[in-house]
């Protein structure tokens, strides 16, 4: 099974783990990695080092990080030639909640890295312009 | 033209990103800085981050030309690592107007004055050795903070952080 790292700034990964955990019960496999102030980038590169480590059995591991070029994102590549990694970044709940699904259809790594990313960026709409749209379609409910 | 010379052991991250590059209106980034220019990895990593419409370079510090920098009309934005770093920038010509410290992890022998900046006493006397020739040092993460002046710091790290 693919593992899953949340790396973020301040307590969003937790927060988003648990808020995942919430809705679709205890996540396996799921380590987070909090930045915070104060710490050097060797510490914090040995954090997401350990939490990989943690959660990866021999099929890889996702690193959802919060922010393109942030600390989390940015270290995460660095170790992406050493470990068996795919980073992706604007971890919202949606991808979290699919990854835990569709980590049960053992897709390649990659796949199922490219499946989220898109899954993640297909959740991010406007919905109530779609719901204005729907209704001056005549299909709203 | 050098906007801002900022210490930060991050280098290019969310913070430079998103919050001091559109405050400063800064269209090239330079990061001086010998780790970070001998990975391609972290050069890579680094450059993604950045906004299309801002340049980015990543150079080994002693290969930095910061007068050049400065002459041109080009809003800048300078990082470097650390304050040792800093020191042996104006050394080579770096001209200092703004020092921000950003980022300055934890390490035996510094003192927090900052919930991120750390600071040995040799580190403040440096920063002081500058401000007596006219450079403007503060400390704060992000634009929107109130900026804590050099004074204060070293009030700070009198009281042990």
């Amino acid at each position: 099974m693919v593992g899953l790292v949340v790396a973020t700034h301040g307590h969003l990964a937790e927060e988003l783990v648990s808020t995942a955990e919430g809705i679709v019960g205890k996540l396996p496999g799921v380590a987070t990695c909090l930045v915070q102030p104060g710490a050097s980038l060797d510490e914090i590169r040995e954090k997401i080092r350990d939490a990989v480590r943690s959660v990866d059995t021999g099929d890889g591991v996702i690193v959802f990080s919060d922010l393109c070029g942030g600390t989390p994102c940015t270290l995460s590549l660095t170790l992406s030639r050493q470990l068996q990694l795919e980073v992706l970044t604007g971890v919202n709940l949606p991808m979290l909640l699919k990854a835990a699904s569709l980590r049960a259809e053992r897709l390649p790594l990659a796949d199922l890295a490219s499946a989220l990313t898109q899954y993640g960026q297909r959740n991010i709409t406007n919905a109530s312009a779609s719901l204005r749209d729907g209704v001056a379609a005549g299909n709203g409910h | 033209m050098i906007s801002l010379v900022r210490v930060d052991n991050r280098l290019i991250h969310g913070q430079v990103v998103e919050a001091w590059v559109p405050a400063l209106k800064a269209a090239r980034i330079v990061v001086a800085d010998d780790e970070a220019a001998g990975s391609d990895l972290v050069r890579a990593a680094m450059g993604l981050a950045v906004p299309a419409t801002a340049e980015v370079r990543i150079q080994p510090l002693a290969e930095v030309d910061f007068a050049a920098v400065h002459a041109d009309a080009v809003k800048t934005l300078v990082l470097v690592r650390d304050v040792g770093n800093l020191v042996e920038a104006r050394e080579r010509g770096l001209p200092l107007v703004r020092v921000n410290l950003g980022n300055v992890h934890h390490r035996p022998g510094r003192r927090p004055v900052t919930p991120s900046v750390f600071l040995s006493q040799l580190e403040l006397d440096q920063l002081t050795m500058l401000t007596s020739s006219g450079v403007e040092v503060e400390a704060r993460a992000v634009p929107g903070e109130r900026a804590v002046s050099l004074p204060e710091l070293k009030d700070r790290y009198g009281k042990g952080g």
